[in-house]
């Protein structure tokens, strides 16, 4: 009986072709819009996952600022002394910490002969000590780490081409560095970085193409504010340290707090009144994508949903109508045996095919739509120009998301058919026969 | 041998209201059916005879009164077995022939099978049988929009046979048609009749009289001849 039921309706969907299509768009639009918004959403959004997540995701970055949401780090004043690299390091939830001391290079010379020089403006040298590799992730494909207290610098194979490719600087070769204080500084070239892709907050904002010890390239001073002496203090305007692991990135967060206001710190002592220590965390800012993220894919999901509920209408609106013209047809059965369920029914797989074929027709026109969206996404994104992302968008499409789109078709049609074939199941028969 | 009466009716009534004017349609008709009976059932139009025959066939309630239908009291029985009724036992044939417009003829014929649960197996090898005793069947899968007024009508009929029901209900199965297709349908009828078929026919036309044995004539909602 059902499957009878099922054929009728299907036959009365198939005698109205035109009928059924423009219903069926309503759907359909309802539909592929929810499925185009929720893939490229969720493609975006692991794409920004992935920018990400080639950070180190145990990544702290020390500094002094406004702690305001988002924090915002000052980069000016030094504050953070090598005593207080060492305590932090002593932190249970620390796995490695480094200070980060930029020096800005005015020019790298070499020397060509006894009087001959060859000079090159000069990139922005990272001074810090030999954890710095590790809290950087940065990896020496060559050679070894520089030694503190020597005059020894790590270099990126691009340092290296400086004075052209076809005669790269090699190991063992000896630089001067000439920073913006004019102070020139011999260097010994003793490893080369391995090329990555991978990076952190702080690389992000500078790509430092010389590394080397803060003892001798590094000399931020800062006065000591006890008693009148001036003392020569090394400090940092920032720290970069990693955590034990993911999960314990905010107890160590807690932990540097905790520690550098505690006024055992020498930070606390340098630092600002009108500052506030700074610490941000990667996942920190994944936490804020997503949010954002979250936001305009509720937003866009919202009116997707709201598209969808202007098809359900255009089905009832079509029911209705679709009962009212059938009254005679509806009466005749009703005179040859049909009961009322019959005709509720009836009427209600109606629009149920309708919901579940635009479901079906909308999730197809939905997935090859995100494929689309998704290709002139990464279209914009070259040209934007590539250096800022790594890779291109994937077409990441989310599968429940399938399952709702055909739950709430299903679930639309349904809704928009159920007063229609109450109408119509409520007919009196004799006055339905006599309908013209 | 005792005549079987199929329909008996005890002082019916039906009374329609349209706000606050109240309409009868059937005054105390009481009248008794018996199986084979070609009835003709005649009068003005208003007279009460399709509210008669609507209440018979089980489609519509009177206001007061009993209906029986072979011992059966109507009057009593829920929407649900009135269709069950109207599927099994009595077939309809109208005017305006109404068949569903969409479907093929077969599939107008197997639709009515399938309100009297008729399983799936038989109901089209019935419906060709009953098409082709109605000489249709060459127009099985015709549309009813394919087909000509009398071949419609003949589809109609073959609908109202579809289950094999003891009364056929025909409310001026001729009023749409030329006069010689009309006879035809006649002749249909009055064939069904000699097959023991009992046969109401509500008509204006007095020349169908020769077909019935009772003529029943109807006059504000009464009957004002019986013979």
């Amino acid at each position: 009986m059902i499957a009878d039921i099922f054929l009728m309706s299907l036959d009365a969907l198939r005698s109205h072709k035109v009928r059924t299509l423009l219903t069926l768009m309503g759907i359909i639009i309802g539909i592929s819009s929810v499925i185009i918004v929720t893939t490229a959403g969720n493609s975006v959004s692991s794409f920004v996952q992935e920018q990400w997540n080639i950070f180190d995701p145990t990544g702290i970055l020390i500094g002094i600022g406004t702690a305001t949401d988002p924090p915002r780090i000052a980069f000016t004043g030094a504050v953070f002394t090598n005593n207080d690299v060492k305590k932090i390091q002593d932190l249970p939830h620390i796995k490695n910490v480094a200070p980060v001391g930029i020096v800005p290079i005015r020019k790298i010379s070499i020397r060509e002969g006894i009087l001959k020089w060859k000079s090159t403006p000069g990139g922005t040298m990272y001074a810090s000590t030999s954890s710095m590799l590790d809290v950087l992730k940065l990896e020496i494909d060559e050679g070894r780490i520089f030694q503190e207290g020597k005059n020894e610098i790590v270099v990126t194979k691009t340092t290296t081409e400086l004075f052209g490719k076809d005669k790269p600087l090699k190991i063992g070769d000896v630089v001067y560095l000439q920073r913006i204080d004019s102070k020139t500084l011999k260097a010994k070239i003793v490893g080369i970085l391995k090329e990555t892709t991978e990076g952190n907050i702080l690389t992000q904002l500078t790509t430092p193409s010389i590394l080397g010890p803060t003892d001798p390239y590094y000399s931020t001073f800062i006065g000591s504010n006890v008693g009148s002496i001036l003392h020569r203090i090394t400090a940092y305007i920032v720290l970069y340290a990693t955590a034990t692991d993911k999960e314990n990135v905010d107890k160590a967060k807690g932990e540097i707090l905790d520690y550098l206001n505690s006024g055992a710190s020498d930070a606390s002592k340098y630092k600002k009144e009108k500052y506030d220590y700074v610490i941000v965390t990667q996942q920190y800012i994944i936490q804020r994508i997503d949010s954002v993220m979250g936001v305009i894919n509720m937003l866009v999901t919202t009116i997707a949903l709201i598209s969808l509920a202007v098809g359900a209408i255009g089905i009832a609106n079509i029911m209705f109508a679709t009962v009212t013209e059938r009254t005679r047809e509806i009466g005749t059965m009703m005179a040859i045996g049909a009961k009322r369920r019959f005709i509720l029914q009836m009427f209600l797989y109606q629009s149920t095919i309708i919901g579940l074929i635009g479901a079906i027709l909308g999730c197809i026109l939905g997935a090859s739509g995100s494929a689309f969206v998704v290709q002139v996404l990464n279209t914009y994104l070259k040209d934007l120009g590539g250096t800022a992302f790594t890779g291109s968008i994937n077409l990441n499409f989310s599968i429940e998301w399938f399952g709702i789109a055909v739950f709430f078709g299903v679930l639309a049609g349904i809704a928009a058919g159920v007063l229609p074939a109450r109408k119509a199941a409520k007919m009196d028969p004799v006055v339905a026969l006599r309908y013209t | 041998m005792l005549d079987k009466i199929t329909i008996e009716t005890h002082s019916l009534t039906k009374i329609y209201k349209t706000g606050k004017v109240e309409f009868k349609a059937l005054n105390n008709v009481s009248l008794k059916i018996k199986k084979g009976d070609f009835i003709a059932l005649m009068g003005p139009s208003g007279s009460g005879k399709t509210t008669l025959m609507n209440i018979l066939g089980c489609l519509d309630r009177p206001t007061s009164g009993d209906i029986f239908l072979e011992g059966l009291n109507l009057s009593t029985l829920p929407d649900s077995q009135l269709a069950e009724i109207r599927s099994k036992k009595i077939g309809f044939v109208f005017q305006t022939f109404n068949l569903i417009p969409n479907i093929s003829a077969l599939k107008n014929i197997t639709l009515s099978m399938i309100f009297a649960e008729v399983p799936r197996s038989s109901r089209e090898a019935n419906a060709l049988e009953i098409l082709k005793k109605l000489g249709l069947e060459k127009f099985t899968r015709n549309l009813p929009s394919e087909l000509s007024g009398g071949q419609q009508q003949r589809v109609a009929l073959a609908r109202a046979l579809a289950n094999n029901p003891s009364i056929i209900l025909a409310d001026e199965p001729t009023g749409n048609l030329d006069s010689s297709t009309g006879i035809q349908i006649m002749n249909l009828l009055s064939s069904f009749n000699k097959e023991g078929k009992t046969i109401l026919l509500v008509t204006h036309d007095a020349s169908l009289k020769k077909y019935a044995n009772r003529i029943i004539t109807m006059k504000d909602g009464e009957i004002s001849e019986h013979r």
